[in-house]
């Protein structure tokens, strides 16, 4: 089990970001700290994806000097999985940076519980 | 066939129509588009009864293996002439009724489609299709109850409801069992349990079938689920207490009846703890009701509580699964249906005229209403059981079933329950009678007016009574009839 | 007849072009291009539904020019037309019901925007029911996330943002489990496609390699997808995010998205996993008590509920209780209830919300109960159609929802560990749904005597009148014609495997 573990440190790191990642995005109050909780999220999840993709003393599989062999290449498939990942953090990141402009302009605060307060206080 | 379809389907169309209906059209038309609907569906009913006994037919598949049937049995011809001839009359009361009531469209559109609804509970073929109109039959009679909009009212209305629906329910839960365990779901002499697949449940099917007839019975007002019967009866306007009372709560009855007899069968429930639980219910019922209605005050509430003990009369007699007390259980099933119509017609008589609705306030009321009076006093003897009436023939049945029966400890602990909630019933009917026709000497005979209803109100008064005593006189056909289907379930 | 294949991407394309295009134009003509997009998809779904019927069986289609380890594939059988073919239904009918409230709580000059969003919506739900791809699934949940969280917060009110930032939040933490465990499955396997994940992960189990972390993935998706779908425990951002925005977006939202994520996970369940393989695991046991108590805490909420809109939505989550307790019960029978649910409570829960719009239209626009006291009156034509929903959530046979009750009991008593909590507690939430739904009946047709708001007819409202009564048809066509659908599904179900 603890050899396991050494030798797979790069997915336990990504299992431990993912966690607190995922503690952020739930239980924080204030919603920057959350959209930064959802960033360590996926983070760890690419991370993940990286490590499981790297195969050591293999390179990224651009022909260059002719080698055309599979050996010589790590896979590319989650190299690809990590960049289309990032492109949906990305948007998903602005949008919630977005929503949390729109609720700071009308509310003058980033605590999620304080804003349903004020909201139950409207009465709406 | 087309006659089943339109005795069910004439009635809830021409309520319907009665609600699009524009509101101007003034009162004599609407009660002469009523008058002529009622008629004509009574008429489907007696046609369809005579042409299309024994016709079985499927309207459509609800899915591959529920389908929606009807069938003309015989359980159906008694339970569906009982219902014409009561919403007849009772129909026709109302148009006198009524004229003290307000939203008289809304009361004769739900009073219509409740008559469709119980003839297609009456044809219904199997299970599923009761089911379906057991269900809108709750819906449908529930503006009754809610007529005058009072929160009162609503609250009774809401109360019924959820008694209703949970009873339903209850059943619904049943249902799934024999839809698993059965053959199909179609009612069939004997039952429709599947032997082979049955085998090894019994403990689990015979829950469903106590579960099942507990929410049946909610609708027959039987102890623990009955509190909700003086509740909603008493509020409806007086027609339509007579019918909730008198017909209405039969459906629960036709529930039992077809659930007992023609689904799981009698040999499958005799003998079981099902069978001594559900007597023992109904007992207490039976005595709780006497009693309760005994103390209260108010006409009306006397009347449904009255209900609530009569129905369990029947429900015992079903319960002891014997051929003596299921004829005297279908018996008492049409005499209380006509008894207690005529005193619920009594009792809005008495409020359309004299504006009184609890009892003591009723001295001399024989001096000035004597034809309702008489009618309410002769079928009062009738609900006792004191001969010749309905009453007493059914209530022999009863009891001679029940002695016959050998069940222990009941076969006589019956007999004995039902004589005294029998003396009960005298207490809680008869001083009406005692203090209206003699009011003694210090009533004011200066201030005595004679204040007899119109016809409309009288002439369905002197049918119900006298269909009452008919039973009473003459019940040898009935009971070769009945015998007949006793014969083929038992 | 075989060009018929390339309709399911020829209509996730069509939806996709169909946003970009609307982006550009104004309100009213991006409104027509949205109607005649959802019908040319209608038709399309209808035609590989028939496609897919005759042939017997069903199709792939190879998106690009990869063969099948390393390509991408959608996939289409009858359980997916049909699906495709229902959200397209409904969705139409939503937009129409509740085009009229549109127009008054959205900006004019944002009003286009819905339109996209909701092009994109549908491209994603079309994208979920036919993809053969994880990955693809999982932007295409990330895209169905957004623009659901768009459908929202259109109507700008304090409440339907926060309602729209807590939505994002749950639904974040959902597609991350998803994508975490997707991406272990990935490691596990070695593949994307569904269809050659299902095969190694046969493989894997016969060989009883790697237990734990393939029970772990499986229970990373799952829950990630009961997130997403509001199951019980994760429901909170579900009332204000229904109750609050516009109500097409509400009945959209309630009625497909969180059905888009269920039928994301049925076809994980039948099509990566295997459904055997999924049964033994035990995590449909976990989802059987959720789902049990989702069916009585939302009823029980909904009980409390003092706001129509809110309660509608509370009701939602009992009946996502219901389709779970259906996966939870791991038979087939159990997953074509839960499907044929699918499908009622999306035609029942969109139909009361629209009606239920109509009613708070003539209550001067309150949603609190006293103030609907009569509304039916008001608008006889919602008055009925509520009416017939709420009958429908009460299971009165003739309407959908008494099928798929019957559906559930049915499968209940065939297992003999489950029968009697599921029979039970349904028995029960049926009660307490009986309560709340009746209870509003009940109100809405109390007459009140003197009224400060004004009736409308049938001249004040023609499309919306129209809208209820194809809502009230499809009801009843759900509840009196359910054994073809009942055949579809199971036939459907039969192609996943």
């Amino acid at each position: 089990m603890g050899a396991n573990l050494l030798t797979n440190y790069g997915e336990a790191v990504a299992m431990i970001l993912f966690g607190i990642g995922f503690g952020n995005l739930l239980l924080q109050s204030n919603l920057i700290k959350k959209i930064i909780g959802l960033n360590i999220m996926d983070t760890a999840i690419y991370l993940f994806l990286a490590e499981k993709g790297y195969i050591e003393g293999r390179v990224a599989p651009i022909v260059t000097d002719g080698v055309t062999s599979v050996e010589a290449y790590i896979n590319p498939v989650p190299s690809g999985l990590v960049l289309t990942g990032i492109v949906v953090s990305v948007s998903v990141s602005a949008l919630m940076l977005a929503l949390t402009i729109r609720l700071y302009r009308r509310y003058h605060t980033l605590d999620l519980d304080e804003i349903s307060t004020s909201l139950k206080r409207e009465g709406l | 066939m087309y006659l089943i379809l339109l005795s069910i389907f004439f009635p809830i169309f021409a309520g319907v129509c009665l609600f699009i209906k524009r509101e101007n059209a003034g009162r004599r038309n609407l009660l002469i588009t009523v008058g002529v609907c009622l008629t004509l569906t009574g008429l489907l009913v007696v046609s369809a009864l005579f042409t299309a006994y024994g016709v079985d037919f499927t309207l459509f598949h609800l899915t591959r293996s529920l389908p929606i049937c009807f069938k003309i049995d015989a359980v159906s011809v008694v339970f569906a002439a009982m219902t014409m001839i009561i919403f007849l009359c009772a129909g026709f009361f109302s148009f006198e009724y009524m004229k003290h009531e307000t939203k008289e469209k809304r009361y004769y559109g739900y009073y219509l489609i409740v008559f469709g609804v119980l003839n297609g509970l009456c044809f219904a073929g199997n299970l599923i299709t009761f089911y379906l109109f057991f269900e809108i039959l709750t819906l449908s009679s529930m503006p009754l109850v809610l007529h005058n909009g009072s929160r009162e009212a609503i609250m009774a209305g809401l109360k019924y409801l959820f008694y209703s629906l949970c009873g339903a329910y209850a059943a619904l839960f049943g249902l799934y069992f024999i839809y698993h365990y059965g053959d199909s779901l179609t009612f069939t002499a004997g039952g429709v349990l599947n032997s082979a697949s049955a085998a090894g449940h019994t403990g689990l099917l015979l829950i469903a079938a106590f579960v099942m007839i507990l929410g049946f019975s909610v609708k027959a007002g039987m102890f623990p689920m009955h509190a909700w019967l003086p509740t909603a009866h008493p509020v409806a306007p007086a027609p339509a207490s007579a019918v909730l009372s008198a017909v209405i709560v039969k459906a629960g009855i036709l529930a039992v009846v077809r659930l007992v007899y023609y689904i799981f069968g009698a040999s499958f429930l005799r003998g079981t703890w099902v069978q001594t639980a559900w007597l023992t219910l109904a007992l207490i019922t039976v005595f709780m009701g006497s009693m309760l209605a005994y103390r209260e005050k108010v006409l009306k509430k006397r009347l449904a509580y009255s209900t609530v003990s009569q129905l369990s009369y029947i429900l015992f007699g079903l319960a002891l699964m014997d051929a003596d007390s299921v004829t005297g259980s279908l018996l008492h099933v049409l005499a209380h249906g006509f008894i207690k119509s005529t005193l619920f017609l009594c009792a809005g008589a008495i409020i359309y005229t004299t504006g009184k609705t609890r009892v003591d306030e009723l001295r001399g009321i024989g001096k000035e209403m004597p034809l309702t009076m008489w009618c309410y006093t002769i079928v009062s003897l009738g609900l006792i059981g004191i001969p010749p009436t309905g009453g007493f023939i059914s209530k022999w049945y009863l009891a001679s079933g029940s002695l016959k029966s050998a069940i222990p400890v009941f076969s006589w602990l019956g007999p004995v329950i039902l004589l005294v909630s029998a003396l009960l019933t005298a207490g809680y009917l008869l001083p009406l009678t005692i203090q209206g026709f003699f009011p003694g000497a210090d009533y004011d005979y200066e201030h005595f007016r004679k204040q007899e209803p119109s016809r409309l109100m009288t002439i369905p008064l002197l049918i119900l009574t006298i269909l009452s005593v008919l039973i009473g006189l003459f019940p040898t056909p009935l009971i070769d009839s009945l015998t007949g289907i006793i014969s083929a379930i038992l | 007849m075989d060009f018929i294949r390339n309709f399911p991407c020829i209509s996730i394309m069509l939806c996709l072009f169909a946003g970009i295009i609307s982006s550009g134009l104004r309100g009213r003509t991006a409104r027509w291009i949205n109607i005649a997009l959802l019908l040319i998809v209608t038709f399309l779904s209808a035609c590989t539904l028939f496609y897919t019927l005759s042939t017997g069986e069903s199709f792939v289609y190879v998106m690009g020019k990869f063969p099948a380890p390393w390509g991408n594939e959608i996939r289409a059988g009858v359980l997916e037309a049909g699906m495709a073919l229902f959200f397209c239904i409904i969705m139409l009918l939503s937009l129409l019901g509740g085009q009229h409230k549109l127009v008054k709580e959205v900006e004019e000059n944002k009003v286009f925007l819905y339109y996209v969003l909701t092009n994109l919506l549908l491209s994603s739900l079309l994208a979920l029911v036919y993809t053969n791809d994880m990955f693809t699934a999982y932007v295409f949940v990330e895209i169905n996330t957004i623009s659901a969280c768009g459908l929202i917060m259109i109507r700008q009110v304090g409440r339907t943002i926060e309602a729209a930032v807590r939505y994002m939040i749950m639904s974040l933490l959902g597609s991350g489990l998803l994508l975490l465990g997707l991406c272990m499955l990935y490691d596990l396997t070695g593949h994307l496609l569904m269809s050659n994940m299902k095969e190694s992960i046969a493989a894997i189990v016969a060989q009883g390699e790697y237990n734990i972390p393939l029970i772990v993935s499986i229970a990373l998706m799952t829950v990630g997808l009961c997130i997403k779908s509001a199951l019980f425990p994760f429901h909170a951002w579900l009332p204000d995010a229904y109750g609050y925005s516009t109500v097409s977006s509400a009945a959209i939202l309630s009625s497909l998205v969180s059905k888009g994520y269920i039928f994301l996970l049925i076809k994980i369940i039948y099509r990566v996993i295997g459904f055997d393989i999924f049964i033994n695991t035990r995590i449909i046991d976990v989802l059987f008590v959720f789902g049990l108590m989702g069916m009585i805490f939302g009823s029980l909420s909904a009980i409390w509920e003092n706001d129509i809109r809110r309660m509608i939505a509370y009701s939602s989550v009992a009946q996502i209780g219901y389709i779970y307790m259906g996966f939870g019960m791991g038979t087939q029978y159990g997953m074509v209830a839960s499907v044929f649910h699918m499908l009622s409570h999306a035609a029942t829960k969109s139909l009361l919300f629209i009606a239920a719009i109509g009613l708070t239209d003539v209550s001067g626009g309150s949603r609190k109960f006293i103030e609907l006291t009569g509304s039916a009156y008001r608008n006889k034509w919602a008055g009925v159609t509520f009416t017939v929903g709420s009958l429908s959530m009460v299971g009165i046979p003739l309407f959908s929802g008494f099928i798929s009750k019957l559906l559930f009991a049915q499968a209940a008593v065939q297992i003999n560990g489950k029968m009697l909590p599921a029979l039970i507690v349904l028995g029960v939430s049926t009660i307490l749904n009986a309560i709340y739904f009746m209870k509003t009946v009940i109100r809405i047709y109390t007459p009140v005597e003197a009224t400060a708001y004004p009736s409308v007819t049938f001249k004040d409202m023609k499309l919306y009148a129209v809208v209820l009564v194809l809502f009230i048809v499809l009801n009843i066509i759900l509840g009196i014609n359910s054994q073809p659908i009942v055949d579809m599904i199971e036939q459907g179900l039969a192609m996943f495997a």
